[in-house]
């Protein structure tokens, strides 16, 4: 934004004699622009709140915040302006993160089921019982074998505690939630250009395609890049180009919202590419410089992909393709971002790699208004530390998937009800897979009702999920603003380190996860001859900060721990300008970010002992470390070449194609008239399935129902609020429906996030039933004003498992329905799954695993591949 | 539903309409009893309206102040320190409490047979009372973004209904009483008739009045609201009244009581209509 | 059209404006929920709330969001009604606030109020002892009064509230307002508001020519609400 140049001091010298008095009034600001923060004054009282910095964690982009606290309580909270990064503003999630905090059904006392599984009879007990009691389970569970102790995570921002417990105990059987989120996206990223994001530099680009991002309300990473979304927008007139089955926010505010068939971002992709080779648009230098293939293989590799075959498939014209692959081509800078919509199907990482190589061709990678590398930093553990557990397990990394490095957690519950695995003890921790899995209650619900499969379920957590509500154990775990936890995220292109610390004394008896681990290790192994004690030797959350912080160079040196809990981020770059919202240095400029990191040279002392050989590979010891270009030593990409890998040999060791491709869902082709595809999202109020106890955002969105085109609307003969009837192959469930102009006609969406069974009684709107046995937060007076009376349905019980033969990722919106108009029978929110049928969709994906039968089938080009049997023996190394 | 959509409460709520409704009987029972000095048939009705009035001025006197959130602070608006003479509800304090003064000394005077001053008195009671429906209407015509509310007819058809609303429980309470009857049946004719031209007149300004207006029209004209407005308020409770009590047969005992129940009713219903259906649109958004 | 024809000063002092510039709006909400948490605003009710509407045909289509406070109005229809001055206007400043401790909860305000900015205080609120009386938004006195942006400026994501002295003339706000083309709420209301919208869709908003098409994706929340509030 130009502002005028004038300054209030020049403005003041110019207009001395007459403007005097208004400078002179004493109470009021004198007419300069207010701060943007860092303080915070009670309406009422009118005293200043104390000011705490923390990292926010309601979700996962990890905004730079400060918890303001008036009389003990958390009272508001706000970005931290002193935050590069985040630049001192905040979500609506972030607003209003305290009531974690203050959620009246908070769990603050260990608890031990009375009744059957899930019945909801709980018996309040001691730390020190539940303590015996788990470590008699443990010592049993030990002694069998340590991987029969399992511990399932969803959002694990411990910043290593979780795996120091694992690898503490032995066991290797550590699951996390990452194949239900993005994972197709990083293996689609990984192998290609070493890191798993993208950073892209929005505020300076100048063309912007977003191929199923909805970072303006979701996504990584919503609040740092939305903001630098509409800089770009409206500061840079950058334009922001769409493709998505759904008017997300981010379509909607988009120069132009591309309905695509869902599934088929990647065709779209790589026509998009075909007319930029085709016309030789692309970068050449770039592409022979610093991509493993040539300028020629890739134009020939690429001729397959026309936009007449592109369009066929996904509904996007040829001519809109061909004018998106040309403005894109030639507006410098441009960059590209994607998220969970080309990812999450069963050839995501397919999709995802078709995407990213448009960057690549055109030359924008690491450009200032480009596709640039994320930019993070990391922080020491404290030592010593565990060893590697002596076997790896079987649900950490299945065989048939050796790509997945971010496992494959959804299928995980068959894999134990078909005995690959046996379970003594199941932890869990921020996870509630019963509602956010594929399958949900049918699937999840059913493992953990099953006590021969699980036969001690131990929760973490301060809140009744739908999953803690099936465990044996529950130990009161804190939520963010009571917990120490050291922090990072790319997410802007300033790398930063950050704290979360408590705001006040942990509620009731609740314990913050590091110290609960610390004492269930000390109680297993109370004098340390078990050798366990001796890795958690520490006092408290804190101590255990300093380990990690203490010692950082250059933070060390500007005050190590003391230093983040005063600021809550290192390194500070500059100050929040209130004029212009960015971050400027001490001369008021903006302070301006890195780019071209892989052209950083090299020291004389990396060089020395390097070789260098005829492709300009920099090798030492064995290992790429750089590429020589134009007489320059560069570090090049963090990959094993230091190159981009177009072409990713390891894909085709087992059988898949290495090249940028794109392969059609066999059952979406097959699909009939009347059929639609289901797809979810996530509104930009909520959460997967943490936030529908936050009042003031279950205020904004409380129910979910599903969207669909008038077109498709008229064909059912249903208008908005008629119920109808969604059917899968595995379940069917009976919601209200939406008709709404901004969806493509075959598609019915359903967002998630909504009608919870559990998570206390505002999730669940029984606001009249009396408190549980198990709830112990204060209550709220304000709850008696909730006029809602809808919470909406929950899909995903009719989503069956869909699993990336590559990526592992859940293909969340491959599932083709049926939609009818509600007969006389069906109820609204009835929701069923059948655990037969999800079965049989986990046995069917499989097929598509490198091991299954129908994998070759899917990949004709890869004839001369020799079959699994001749990569077996790579198979089963830990990632 | 599926979008982030707010709601907004409506300022005011039916209670008010029935303290509008108490309050034009009230006012309409003081001209009675004002009117009883003037023409001989209502002599019979002279204290029954008074004593009328004034209990119907305690009951609307706690309608309005139980309808306010903090009821115990209704001595705020006669604090002198706080008064806002911008404000229609701050003339309407005054004059509630002017007129409920006036009434006392009147119905003393009543009560000692005073002729001399009581002449004098009910005059200065039925100017006040006048004031009552003026400023009732003015409370809603101030409001310059209401549809119908901002109109300069909303006084005078206040007026209008406190006068037909009057006449009719006078008529009531003057059952058996011919003459009497005779003289509130061309009360009740004309103010009914002046009412119902009004409402054509409101119709007419708001069916073309912009978009606001425009829906506010659809409110008011369809549905239950309809009914009410339409229905009850303007056929049954003005037109049919005024024709009946024209028509030869309107001098009869029984059309006068039926005409008398037709506009109690209507008026009622106007009043709840007129005081609801400008404030729904903007509650949309 | 010269600033000073567009908007009233007040000779010398302070006025408080905000920009709005919805081209820069993501409806991400934060602003509403900062709102929400500085105040303790109860459930049903808000000092500011974002309002949207899906504008056009598949597949050209967008959504328009409509940032919604109050506008603390050069002449505010609620000070002029209210019969007790509980509410009235800060002169240096321009802030239109409310006497809590006064209210006697006659709804004339609200009655008044063009733009449903003012509400009734419910019985139940979380921490705060102000209950039963109207309640508005007061351009956050209590924080530019210690020289801070209002919370939902502070936390606006898209950087689309941007709040300042109008009679200074080189502040951000007397800059947006002069360079741009802004519309004001209501206009034909005299009220004078002081809420500048940049890019505004005044046809998709209040009374506009989409007024006329029923919000069917509304009606049962509607209904909840009412029941609720026994409206």
């Amino acid at each position: 934004m130009e502002m005028p140049k004038v300054t209030r001091r020049t403005f003041l010298k110019v207009s001395a004699g007459s403007g005097a008095a208004a400078a002179a009034a004493p109470r009021l600001l004198t007419a300069m622009e207010n701060d943007l923060g860092g303080k915070d004054f009670g309406p009422v009282s009118g005293a200043e709140r104390k000011a705490i910095p923390v990292n926010c964690h309601v979700c996962n982009i990890q905004d730079g915040a400060i918890a303001y606290v008036e009389n003990d309580r958390v009272v508001k909270l706000e970005g931290n302006p002193e935050h590069v990064s985040t630049r001192g503003r905040l979500c609506a999630k972030g607003n209003s993160g305290m009531w974690y905090s203050y959620d009246p059904d908070r769990i603050l006392y260990p608890l031990k089921r009375v009744g059957a599984r899930g019945e909801g009879k709980w018996k309040r007990i001691t730390w020190d019982e539940a303590l015996a009691e788990l470590t008699e389970k443990l010592d049993a569970a030990l002694k069998e074998d340590p991987n029969t102790i399992m511990l399932k995570y969803g959002r694990n921002r411990t910043g290593g505690s979780i795996d120091r417990f694992m690898k503490t105990l032995g066991s290797a059987t550590v699951v996390n939630h990452t194949s239900v989120c993005e994972s197709s996206k990083k293996i689609g990223m990984e192998p290609t250009w070493g890191p798993d994001i993208e950073t892209p530099d929005f505020a300076n680009a100048k063309y912007v395609l977003n191929f199923g991002s909805n970072v303006l309300e979701a996504s990584y990473f919503h609040n740092p890049l939305s903001q630098r979304v509409t800089e770009g927008r409206v500061d840079n007139q950058m334009k922001i180009v769409t493709f998505d089955v759904r008017l997300s926010n981010t379509a909607g505010f988009s120069d132009e919202w591309i309905p695509v068939f869902p599934a088929t971002d990647g065709a779209v992709a790589l026509a998009i590419g075909h007319v930029i080779l085709r016309e030789d648009l692309q970068d050449s230098d770039f592409i022979n410089n610093w991509t493993n293939v040539t300028v020629a293989e890739l134009k020939e590799h690429y001729k397959q992909y026309t936009p007449e075959w592109a369009a066929k498939i996904s509904g996007v014209p040829v001519a809109t393709i061909e004018r998106i692959a040309r403005e894109f081509a030639t507006t410098k800078p441009a960059t590209l971002f994607t998220y969970r919509g080309p990812a999450k199907h069963l050839y995501g990482s397919y999709n995802e790699k078709a995407c990213m190589m448009l960057p690549i061709m055109t030359g924008n990678v690491e450009k200032k208004g480009g596709y640039c590398l994320p930019r993070g930093m990391g922080w020491p553990q404290p030592m010593p530390e565990p060893g590697k557990p002596a076997h790896d397990s079987v649900l950490a990394h299945p065989p048939e998937y050796p790509l997945a490095a971010h496992k494959v957690s959804h299928l995980v519950p068959f894999w134990i009800a078909e005995g690959r695995q046996k379970i003594n003890v199941y932890f869990t921790y921020q996870d509630n897979p019963v509602y956010t899995n594929p399958g949900s209650m049918a699937v999840w619900g059913k493992l953990f009702k099953d006590e021969k499969l699980i036969p001690y379920l131990v929760s973490m957590s301060p809140f009744m999920g739908e999953e803690t509500a099936l465990a044996d154990l529950i130990l009161p775990d804190c939520p963010y603003l009571e917990r120490w936890e050291p922090e990072s995220m790319p997410n802007s292109l300033w790398p930063w380190l950050g704290i979360r610390q408590p705001v006040h004394k942990s509620l009731g008896e609740s314990r913050e996860n590091r110290v609960l681990l610390r004492d269930i290790i000390h109680n297993l192994d109370p004098d340390g001859k078990r050798g366990m004690k001796q890795f958690w030797d520490f006092k408290d959350g804190e101590d255990y900060m300093r380990h990690h912080f203490d010692n950082v160079p250059g933070l060390k040196e500007a005050g190590g721990l003391d230093f983040l809990k005063k600021h809550g981020v290192w390194p500070i770059y500059g100050k929040l300008d209130p004029k212009t919202g960015k971050v400027s240095d001490k001369t008021g400029r903006e302070i301006k970010a890195d780019y071209g990191l892989y052209l950083k040279e090299l020291s004389a002392a990396d060089m020395a002992g390097a070789t260098v050989d005829g492709k300009g590979i920099i090798s030492k010891n064995g290992k790429a470390i750089g590429v020589r270009r134009e007489g320059k030593n560069c570090v090049g990409f963090p990959t094993g070449n230091r190159l981009i890998n177009v072409r990713v040999d390891q894909w085709a060791d087992y059988g898949f194609n290495p090249m940028p491709t794109f392969k059609r869902i066999p059952w979406h082709e097959a699909m009939k008239e009347d059929e639609l595809i289901l797809s979810t999202f996530k509104l930009n109020v909520h959460k997967q399935s943490r936030t529908a106890a936050v009042k003031w955002l279950a205020e904004i969105a409380h129910s979910n129902p599903a969207w669909m085109n008038p077109e498709t609307a008229a064909k059912l003969g249903v208008k908005t609020g008629d119920l109808v009837r969604v059917e899968s192959a595995v379940g069917h469930l009976v919601t209200k429906a939406y008709v709404t102009e901004g969806i493509h006609p075959k598609v019915v969406s359903i967002p998630t996030g909504f009608g919870h069974w559990e998570y206390g009684r505002l999730a669940t709107l029984k606001l009249k039933d009396k408190k549980g046995e198990y709830s112990h937060g204060a209550d709220d007076p304000d709850l008696n004003n909730v006029w809602w009376d809808d919470k909406g349905v929950h899909p995903n019980n009719i989503i069956p498992v869909v699993a990336d033969p590559i990526g592992g990722s859940q293909g969340w919106y491959d599932t083709v329905v049926k939609v009818t108009k509600a007969g006389p029978n069906d109820k609204y929110g009835d929701s069923e799954g059948n655990w037969e049928k999800h079965v049989a969709a986990y046995k069917e994906t499989m097929r598509y695993a490198y091991t299954g039968d129908l994998h070759r089938k899917m990949h004709p080009e890869m004839a001369a591949w020799a079959g699994p049997d001749s990569v077996k023996h790579k198979a089963g190394g830990g990632h | 539903m599926g979008d982030y959509v707010w709601f907004h409460d409506v300022s005011w709520h039916a209670s008010y309409a029935v303290y509008f409704f108490v309050i034009g009987i009230l006012a309409g029972l003081s001209f009675i009893s004002y009117g009883s000095w003037r023409t001989p048939a209502l002599r019979p009705l002279r204290e029954k309206a008074a004593y009328g009035s004034f209990l119907l001025l305690g009951v609307g006197g706690l309608l309005l102040i139980g309808d306010l959130s903090q009821p115990l602070r209704f001595l705020n608006i006669l604090n002198p320190a706080y008064l806002n003479l911008t404000s229609p509800l701050a003339w309407g304090a005054l004059n509630i409490v002017a007129f409920g003064i006036a009434s006392v000394v009147y119905i003393l005077a009543l009560r000692k047979g005073n002729e001399k001053n009581g002449q004098l008195l009910a005059l200065i009671t039925a100017l006040l009372a006048l004031g009552l429906p003026i400023y009732t209407g003015f409370d809603l015509t101030v409001h310059q973004s209401r549809p119908v509310w901002n109109t300069p007819i909303m006084p005078v058809l206040f007026v209008a209904l406190a006068i037909a609303s009057g006449s009719a429980v006078g008529a009531l309470l003057a059952a058996g009483n011919a003459e009497a009857q005779k003289v509130l049946r061309e009360y009740m004719l004309w103010s009914a008739g002046a009412v119902a031209v009004m409402l054509v007149s409101i119709m007419g300004t708001t069916n073309y009045g912009g978009s606001a207006a425009e829906l506010t029209f659809m409110i008011m004209t369809t549905g239950s609201m309809g009914l009410l407005f339409i229905g009850v308020g303007f056929l049954a409770g003005s037109v049919a009244p005024a024709v009946m009590l024209f028509a030869p047969m309107g001098r009869s005992p029984s059309v006068v009581l039926v005409s008398a129940l037709l506009i109690l009713a209507g008026s009622a219903a106007l009043r709840y209509v007129l005081l609801m259906a400008p404030q729904q649109i903007q509650t949309l958004y | 059209m010269s600033e000073g024809s567009k908007v009233s000063t007040g000779g010398g002092k302070r006025r408080y404006a905000m920009v709005v510039d919805t081209r820069r709006c993501i409806g991400c909400m934060a602003c509403q929920v900062a709102c929400k948490a500085e105040y303790d605003t109860p459930l049903g009710v808000n000092r500011t709330w974002v309002p949207y509407k899906v504008v056009g045909k598949y597949p050209n289509v967008k959504k328009q969001f409509l940032p919604r406070l109050c506008n603390h109005c050069e002449d505010p229809p609620c000070v002029r009604n209210c019969p007790v001055e509980a509410t009235f206007r800060v002169e240096d400043g321009g802030f239109v606030l409310q006497r809590y401790e006064r209210c006697i909860g006659c709804r004339s305000c609200m009655a008044a109020c063009p733009y449903n900015a003012r509400f009734m205080l419910p019985s139940h609120r979380t921490y705060t002892p102000i209950t039963n009386v109207v309640d508005k938004c007061t351009f956050c006195f209590h924080r530019v009064t210690q020289n801070l942006v209002p919370a939902c400026v502070q936390t606006c994501i898209g950087r689309s509230r941007v709040f300042g002295d109008l009679n200074d003339p080189n502040s951000e706000v007397s800059y947006l307002v002069a360079k741009n083309a802004t519309q004001v709420l209501r206009p034909e209301e005299g009220t004078k508001p002081h809420v500048f919208y940049i890019g505004a869709d005044r046809n998709a908003t209040e009374f506009g020519r989409d007024a006329y098409q029923k919000r069917e994706v509304m009606e049962p929340e509607r209904s909840a609400f009412k029941n609720h509030f026994k409206i």
